[in-house]
């Protein structure tokens, strides 16, 4: 088993709903390819630096995730194709770091 | 950078005594550090993330590129692992 950790960016204008059935079709696909969702990490809606798309605002989702290359293959199989998706990066690291969220909402 | 100005404290006599170039001329005193050491190899360093925007921000230019090591005196490793960071961050366009 390895580790993961996936980004997702889906477009800034779907409802709250929507995101929802998104973020849960994906942990499904995970869950089904002998993978497993250690944390979730939600980075809300934020400006985009250039211009994807001719969207200027995405919905951001963080995965921290174990499993295996095919996990990873069966899931950017089918984020290749979704049309709400702008954009997503996995990257494979030694361990998680559980801690730190460097995008956590401080409370004014 | 790294030398030490004098500053117009010393008195009367400083103007005269140190010129701009004091700290590059070739009678700098031995045992004087001149050159800074890497910030992010030091004890309790920040780890360096594609995550951490903040970080990464420093030791970039105004218009979003990437800084040379001999300017912000980073190491060769951490120089490597700053430029995969930055570019891991472009593409989920949280940096330019």
């Amino acid at each position: 088993m390895n580790c993961y950790e996936h980004t997702l960016i889906a477009k800034g204008d779907l409802s709250e709903v929507d995101m929802k059935k998104l973020f849960d079709k994906y942990s499904d696909v995970i869950n089904k390819n002998s993978g497993k969702v250690v944390k979730t990490e939600e980075w809300g809606l934020r400006p985009l630096s250039y211009i994807i798309k001719n969207h200027k605002k995405g919905f951001y989702f963080h995965l921290k995730l174990e499993g295996t290359g095919k996990t990873i293959e069966e899931l950017e199989k089918t984020e290749i194709i979704d049309k709400s998706l702008l954009r997503f990066l996995t990257v494979k690291v030694k361990k998680h770091n559980l801690e730190i969220n460097y995008f956590e909402k401080k409370d004014l | 950078m790294a030398f030490k100005k004098k500053g117009k404290k010393d008195g009367k006599y400083s103007k005269s005594k140190s010129s701009s170039y004091s700290g590059l001329s070739l009678f700098q005193k031995p045992g004087v550090k001149f050159f800074k050491s890497c910030p992010l190899s030091v004890k309790d360093a920040p780890v360096v993330d594609y995550k951490n925007i903040r970080l990464l921000k420093k030791y970039m230019s105004e218009t979003g590129r990437i800084l040379p090591s001999r300017i912000t005196s980073v190491s060769q490793k951490k120089q490597r692992e700053l430029s995969n960071a930055i570019k891991r961050a472009r593409i989920l366009a949280l940096l330019q």
